[in-house]
């Protein structure tokens, strides 16, 4: 599939890593968002929304997105929705939820539901 | 709680000194109140008090602004008042841009709640109504008693440090800051009623105005620069001295094209700006400020462009409709490839 | 489609021996709920309880909230397709428990969702602190997944909602309402001079908690399709949707939607309510797209004038919405579209993740980052242990008074994006 996912939740990665390219990395929420956007500026292309879920960029520390494995030239639809997410991002702010591992691992199988969704794989989390 | 203190600012024309003529009068602060602030007075009754009245020309405070303001800030603060009214201005520009520009200045220096009124087409409207309260008048002075009306309760609310309502509630224009309110028909039903004006082609107004912005894709880069022509383009307003085309000060209705052949630096004996919605004295010192005719010079005798085109292109971009302002680049952008331009340096304001 | 709505006013409801509907009182006997309840093997344990407006009572982390009612003629029973046979909804006769509402609670995950406050500042902002609620809260069994978690709680409430509902099916209504509505040609015949209106309404439907059902399909595998807007009132639209307090749709919501509400007040007067469009707001972009040029068919295909559209939820769904604005505009069709905003605590940051000059027409509900401070309420249903997890709350909200600084995206209901409530910004 002509797919790649750019996670930082390792729960996703354990999940696609047979199946997609996916890129995992210790990095935050916004700095996900800043790699897709480099990724755009090179010419991939965004295939799912940043802000996918209704939890708030302030409180889950995580994010899953899936870009184009092709390159082409410069998608402006991807590169308006990008910066339109990081500026959403930063008009929330510092997290500002006081985190538990309970707390962090509902965040990931909500994040690992809501990209299993775009990759129209099971739900059953 | 004792009367609030309030200091109030009015031009030359207001204080009844004299119009255009007696534009260029210095502050000068009397006690008590002066021209409108008689009005402003009985809508406060007993709530407060214009203790001073600080008057002075349109033409010296836009020419002067510096000096002009640190003079009024030293008199407004004598007086250590709970609160700066400035106007209303209505549709008199430099009046507005003043109002504008010194309750923003009394705000900042000294801390305290400012407020000004003016009509919204008013220059100074679109330059200060998200930087300090400002109540939407009429176009002219017979509309003083509707903008008393408006302002003076708004002026009691600002001394007393009570929380502002939603813009639409207290009658400032929109400054960008969302504040929430509760309406008088529910959100579905303020819908269906402006689908019905949407459909049968009458005025709406949206709760939301969605922010203005033009897609345009750049264009690859540039590679070779020393060979390259380079032309400028801009909507700051800069023209030869005398505006020989009159193109307006706002609302722009063309624009204009002028030869630099042989020009290396634009003086304040030879080029000025007709924009009229910034303060224009440092581009009308050195219009280059604006139109860098001087830099690219130099670049060109450096090798480092080509070479500069022989015109520019010009227009004000003050309230300048967007519709305007495509049609003006898609004529002169085809007069630019005719002349073999290779790329363009916009410049705003 | 013909459906008269009967409301039976219940002005109170009381824990009791018996469960039944008399005087305008709902009486609950809380075994019976719980035995229902309890019939999913997935549920450990269940409890009952009752808030009433103007009691000093917080109910969190609410879930959902239905409307108990009962289908008495007509085809069909209330929620199709998942508590009752998926026969096509929404023509006979429906009783209506006005002033009751069925509130489930229960923590799911391990932060917070959703205030319902029946007195104070907060009460102002949500419509259930106006609703008789009994609540219901569940617990799951030990190491249950979550998605199982949610659906077993979602089920617990249709079904006790519907059980209620049954309770008043043989009560006599304190007042009637009919609606109807015409297919495409009967309705244009018969207002003629009319412009023909629709309703586009987005259906959350992301994933786990952030879901969507019409007559039991999870709306993320739908195209855009039409719906008579008659069978929402049927229960033919449910949320499992649990995230977004403030501008999430309850099954409340879904059965009382406003937009149908205010465009049927209008039907044969202004205007001609002539069709309702389903629509959802997937994460792939490609789904945006594909769905989203689906719903500009189908306006189109129907011959509307103009369509208002409504949002559900935050950020993604901003892009759906100026999708569907803009194609449905440019085909010809005017808009006006519900949202609410999150412009920051100060009110002024960017208020939408996505705009277009072509949404010139937009109703808001407020900006959902609005700080207010909600008193110390005497009792709390629920789980209010761990504050500082609520979401639209921080670390250290908790005052010294008891009071706790919230966002009022932590209200539930609060800037719904149907138009439910008066809340707007300028």
């Amino acid at each position: 599939m002509n797919v790649r996912i750019i996670t930082n939740n390792r729960m996703v990665a354990d999940r696609f890593k047979d199946s997609y390219t996916v890129e995992l990395y210790d990095i935050s929420y916004r700095d996900i968002l800043i790699k897709a956007r480099d990724c755009i500026h090179e010419g991939y292309r965004l295939l799912s929304h940043p802000l996918s879920g209704s939890v708030k960029p302030n409180e889950t520390p995580y994010k899953s997105l899936l870009i184009s494995k092709e390159k082409k030239s410069l998608d402006l639809d991807s590169l308006r929705i990008i910066e339109g997410a990081i500026a959403t991002c930063d008009k929330f702010g510092q997290n500002r939820f006081r985190l538990t591992e309970s707390i962090c691992e509902d965040f990931m199988i909500i994040d690992l539901s809501l990209i299993s969704g775009a990759l129209s794989e099971s739900t059953k989390v | 709680m004792s009367k609030i203190k309030i200091v109030h600012y009015i031009n030359q024309f207001f204080a009844q000194i004299g119009g255009e003529e007696m534009a260029d009068y210095k502050p000068e602060v009397r006690e008590g109140i002066v021209g409108p602030g008689a009005a402003f007075m009985a809508a406060f009754g007993d709530e407060a008090e214009i203790v001073a009245t600080v008057i002075c020309g349109d033409s010296y405070f836009n020419e002067n602004v510096e000096e002009a303001k640190k003079t009024v800030i030293d008199m407004v603060k004598k007086y250590n008042p709970d609160l700066f009214i400035a106007g209303p201005a209505f549709n008199a520009g430099r009046y507005g841009v003043a109002c504008g520009t010194i309750a923003d200045a009394v705000k900042t220096e000294l801390g305290i709640p400012v407020l000004t009124g003016m009509y919204e087409e008013n220059p100074g409207a679109d330059m200060f109504k998200a930087k300090v309260y400002m109540v939407a008048t009429k176009n002219s002075a017979a509309g003083m008693r509707d903008a008393v009306g408006k302002m003076a309760p708004l002026a009691l609310k600002l001394a007393r440090k009570e929380k502002i309502g939603a813009s639409c509630e207290e009658g400032y224009m929109p400054n960008g800051i969302r504040v929430n309110f509760f309406e008088e028909k529910r959100g579905s039903a303020r819908a269906v009623d402006m689908l019905l004006k949407k459909l049968a082609g009458k005025p709406f107004t949206t709760e939301f105005p969605m922010p203005a912005f033009d897609r345009v894709a750049p264009n690859p880069a540039v590679k070779d620069m020393a060979h390259a022509k380079v032309a400028l383009v801009t909507s700051g307003g800069i023209v030869p001295k005398g505006n020989p085309d009159h193109i307006e000060s706002s609302s722009a209705s063309h624009y204009g094209k002028y030869d630099i052949e042989g020009v290396m630096d634009l003086t304040a004996e030879t080029y000025e700006t007709a924009h009229g919605g910034y303060d224009p004295v440092y581009a009308n010192e050195d219009s280059d400020r604006v139109l860098p005719v001087d830099v690219l010079r130099d670049m060109e005798k450096e090798g480092k462009i080509g070479s500069l085109h022989r015109y520019f292109y010009t227009t004000v971009g003050n309230g300048t409709a967007v519709k305007s302002a495509k049609a003006f680049a898609a004529e002169y952008a085809q007069e630019l490839k005719a002349d073999g331009v290779d790329c363009v340096i916009l410049t705003s304001t | 489609m013909k459906l008269t709505l009967g409301y039976v006013n219940i002005h109170d409801i009381q824990l009791s021996n018996e469960s039944k509907v008399a005087n305008g009182v709902l009486y609950v006997n809380p075994d019976d709920i719980t035995k229902l309840v309890l019939e999913d093997e997935h549920l450990k344990s269940a409890s009952v309880d009752v808030a009433r407006p103007g009691e000093s009572v917080r109910i969190t982390p609410v879930k959902d909230v239905i409307e108990p009612r009962v289908k008495v003629e007509g085809k069909g029973g209330i929620f199709p397709g998942v508590i009752n046979k998926v026969d096509t909804v929404g023509s006979g006769k429906t009783l209506v428990l006005k002033g009751a509402a069925v509130v489930t609670t229960g923590r799911i995950v391990g932060f917070q969702e959703g205030i319902i406050d029946m007195t104070g500042v907060g009460a102002q902002y949500t419509p259930f602190s106006k609703t008789n609620n009994l609540v219901l809260t569940c617990e799951p069994v030990d190491g249950l997944q979550k998605h199982q978690h949610e659906e077993a709680v979602r089920l617990a409430g249709l079904k006790t909602a519907a059980f209620i509902g049954e309770l008043a099916r043989n009560v006599s209504p304190d007042s009637e309402e009919t609606f109807e509505t015409f297919g495409l040609f009967e309705g244009a015949e018969k207002m003629p001079n009319l412009p023909k209106v629709g309703y586009v309404q987005m259906l959350q439907s992301q994933g786990l908690m952030h879901d969507t059902y019409v007559y039991g399909v999870d709306a993320k595998k739908t195209l855009s399709t039409i719906i008579d807007p008659l069978e929402t009132m049927d229960g033919a639209i449910i949320s499992g949707n649990c995230v977004s307090a403030c501008d999430k749709n309850t099954t409340y919501h879904h059965l009382n939607n406003p937009v149908i509400a205010d465009l049927l007040a209008q039907h044969g007067k202004t205007l001609n309510f002539a069709a309702m469009i389903i629509t959802n707001e997937n994460v792939y972009l490609a789904d945006k797209e594909r769905s989203s040029n689906w719903s500009q068919k189908l306006a189109k295909f129907l011959g509307l004038d103009g369509v208002i559209i409504s949002q559900e939820g935050f950020g993604n769904p901003d892009t759906d919405l100026i999708m569907n604005c803009r194609k449905i505009e440019e085909a010809g069709v005017k808009t006006v579209i519900v949202t609410d905003e999150y412009a920051g605590q100060d009110g002024s940051s960017q208020s939408l993740a996505d705009a277009h000059e072509l949404a010139n027409a937009v109703v808001t509900g407020g900006n959902a980052n609005q700080v207010i401070t909600l008193p110390k309420l005497d009792k709390v249903i629920g789980h209010l242990e761990f504050v500082d997890r609520i979401a639209g709350g921080w670390d250290k909200n908790t005052n010294e008074d008891g009071s706790i600084t919230i966002e009022l995206q932590a209200i539930t209901g609060a800037t719904n994006e149907l138009g439910f409530n008066k809340l707007s910004a300028r």
